[in-house]
């Protein structure tokens, strides 16, 4: 279970309403794909440890939030304590492509005075045949608002580990230049734990005390 | 439940350490200990202080080693350590029967006997100095009277004291809890970290998560102790995410607050009286005053309970379901009832085939029973947040319904009541897996599991009730817009919401 980690990195996942959000979390959390979900009620929460560079790991604490409008409000109280974030929308639905722009904008609005790190997901990438969105340009407007852009499945299985782990990795790597730091009152990013750095005397006893048991 | 501090404070002039019991004097720290009104140092600086600060915990273990050189195999919980403990609960009982009343005692004596907690004059009839001969009994490990007899009772005692326990309210468990929590810091190295939660200055979730980070640092520093991972409630609880639906749910709690108070501020008059009144009324609900006149309940099968939570779901009128949190506590019950089958048939018949010796490998240690109890009062305990914290959500921002927020409150009321007692009698059927497991075990590796399950459970139980009155705000701010919203429409939108 809990193991040592580097960093923790707080990330929303966001998105219109049935593009798959949960799935892909549950996908990438639990290891399995779920036919059936409820809609998201709120906020859901999930964690995974990610190994970065071999013995670096990075916990992820994702916040899998509602995309149905009437808990927007909600939802928007946690933009702010987040680091990085997957933009989610649906290949085979153009509506939740069109969006995209929204979602930017809005989270623009809240995430002050921090910033997220987004990629841009478009899911559900096994349904090529329904598809309503070329890479093409689903990669333009990606460029455009500087953010990477990747096709997943849940489903399938395809990308998702490659969509977290990168998104991690590129906020590591900010983490590390300084670009992103570790702030008091800010959940984004949280140091971790590295082992046997310190023994206060209290604890040397204790562990000794317990050995004789 | 915070009012307890103020009874708690009499006992605590009384405990304060006196006679410093040297290490070397050992036997007779025991002895005196036995008597009512005598003072040990450890448990007394300890108990002084629900919030430790680091000057007690030099403290303590300054005493501990030199008493390790005096008798070297004297396990950390000896006699002499249980004893005193019995002796401190036995004083703060009594303190506090004048002002929290008789049930209460009744029950710190019946947990007392149940912990295994030898009477004063148990204590001062055995027979061997507890420091020395006792160790060497467990060398030899011959069995030894006086564990055995606490064993025989400790199995009857805590099905009887389940009960007492519920009868006499939750509060008393929670009591028992605070009083004994210090005391069992000193034994089990991840318990003390998360009592600072005493002191609830700041909101749960911080405290809560605070002191899982601490813990997670000490744990990572000390990888090889890996049992003391899987039995530590804060970190077990937070892989649930329930530290998270926690915060979640103060957030919702803290917003709705603010919008109350902003309506309040900007109403005056009668408007005013008749919304201040019924929030009043609100809050009434939200006292939980059943909790000490409901009569004790059957042992519940695993439909029922699904049944029950479900219904009291519905009657919520919100989309979500208790599905998870039903499931976590099923497979919890039927983890026991395995684990309660198995020795039983072993007590039957002896020797039966090779394939019962293949079962008994199977068989859990009091050390797994332990760890499974503590991970599953963790697990239910987040499943009940995650549940208020949705079902706060959905109050929010649900669809309307035509409940009234006082028929939710009530609702939820007795949900909270279930779900702590449900807690609370998990707690006992674990104790029983214990007690019937460890037969053959020391009553000081025993004791101390016996213990934590019985204080994990009663703060699970504090954590759920604290959730719980998070809700309050939320139910406030619907009231308040469900009226706006009827008289909204009676008056053709002439108020605006205040959102």
């Amino acid at each position: 279970m809990e193991a040592i980690w580097l960093y923790q990195f707080r990330l929303i996942v966001i998105g219109d309403s049935t593009v798959g959000k949960s799935c892909l979390i549950r996908r990438f959390t639990e290891g399995r794909f779920a036919q059936v979900s409820d809609p998201t009620v709120g906020v859901d929460f999930f964690s995974r440890l990610v190994e970065i560079e071999p013995g670096k790991r990075i916990k992820l604490q994702i916040w899998d939030t509602a995309g149905q409008e009437r808990f927007r409000s909600i939802t928007r109280a946690y933009y702010r304590n987040s680091v990085g974030g997957l933009l989610l929308f649906d290949i085979t639905n153009r509506r939740s492509f069109q969006n995209v722009h929204e979602w930017l904008e809005e989270t623009k609005v809240h995430v002050q005075p921090y910033q997220i790190v987004f990629v841009l997901v478009g899911h559900k990438c096994d349904l090529d045949t329904q598809r309503q969105v070329t890479r093409h340009e689903a990669e333009k407007l990606a460029a455009a608002y500087g953010m990477k852009y990747i096709e997943t499945s849940a489903r399938d299985a395809i990308n998702v580990e490659k969509a977290f782990t990168d998104l991690t990795r590129d906020i590591y790597e900010l983490v590390k230049r300084g670009e992103i730091t570790i702030q008091e009152g800010w959940e984004g990013v949280k140091s971790g734990f590295v082992p046997n750095v310190v023994h206060s005397s209290e604890e040397v006893v204790k562990s000794e005390r317990r050995c004789l048991c | 439940m915070s009012d307890k501090d103020d009874t708690e404070t009499p006992v605590l002039t009384e405990t304060v350490p006196d006679g410093n019991c040297e290490p070397a004097k050992n036997s007779e720290c025991v002895d005196q200990n036995a008597k009512p009104g005598s003072k040990s140092e450890p448990v007394g600086s300890t108990r002084k202080r629900p919030e430790a600060k680091p000057s007690s915990d030099l403290e303590t273990s300054k005493v501990l080693p030199v008493q390790e050189t005096t008798s070297k195999d004297v396990p950390q919980t000896g006699w002499g350590y249980w004893g005193s403990w019995g002796k401190s609960l036995l004083s703060s009982a009594s303190a506090t029967v004048a002002t929290v009343g008789q049930g209460i005692s009744t029950v710190i004596e019946k947990a007392e006997t149940s912990l295994g907690i030898p009477s004063p004059s148990e204590i001062s009839t055995e027979k061997y100095a507890p420091g020395e001969t006792n160790a060497k009994e467990n060398e030899n490990s011959s069995p030894v009277a006086g564990p055995f007899g606490v064993f025989s009772t400790i199995s009857t005692a805590v099905q009887s004291t389940g009960k007492s326990v519920i009868s006499g309210g939750l509060d008393a468990l929670e009591f028992i809890g605070k009083k004994t929590m210090d005391v069992i810091a000193e034994g089990d190295p991840g318990f003390k970290r998360t009592k600072g939660l005493m002191n609830r200055n700041s909101t749960l979730s911080q405290v809560l998560r605070e002191a899982k980070e601490k813990e997670a640092v000490r744990t990572a520093s000390e990888v090889t102790m890996e049992t003391d991972k899987k039995t530590h409630y804060g970190l077990l609880f937070d892989e649930f995410q329930g530290l998270s639906h926690l915060e979640a749910l103060e957030m919702l709690s803290r917003e709705s607050e603010i919008k109350v108070k902003s309506v309040l501020n900007s109403l005056s008059g009668e408007e005013l009286e008749t919304l201040k009144l019924e929030l009043q009324q609100l809050k009434e609900t939200f006292s939980l005053a059943e909790f000490c006149d409901e009569e004790e309940e059957e042992k519940k099968g695993d439909e029922d309970f699904t049944k029950e939570i479900t219904e009291l779901f519905s009657q919520l009128h919100v989309s979500s379901k208790p599905e998870k949190l039903a499931k976590a506590r099923n497979t919890a019950h039927e983890w026991i009832r395995k684990s309660l089958t198995k020795p039983l048939a072993e007590k039957g018949e002896e020797k039966q085939s090779e394939a019962e010796n293949n079962e008994r490998v199977n068989e859990n240690s009091v050390e797994d029973i332990h760890a499974f109890a503590i991970r599953s009062l963790a697990e239910l305990t987040a499943c009940s947040i995650e549940l208020f914290h949705k079902t706060a959500a959905l109050l929010l921002h649900g669809r309307k319904q035509e409940v009234m927020a006082i028929e939710r409150s009530q609702t939820l009321s007795q949900m909270t009541v279930m779900l702590c007692k449900e807690l609370s009698f998990l707690s006992k059927e674990f104790t029983t897996c214990l007690t019937t497991a460890g037969v053959k075990e020391k009553a000081d590796i025993l004791n101390p599991l016996i213990t934590a399950v019985f204080l994990e459970a009663s703060n699970s139980a504090s954590y759920i009730q604290d959730a719980f009155q998070l809700l309050l705000p939320v139910l406030q701010i619907s009231l308040i817009e469900n009226k706006m919203e009827s008289s909204r429409h009676e008056q053709q939108s002439q108020r605006p919401l205040s959102e």
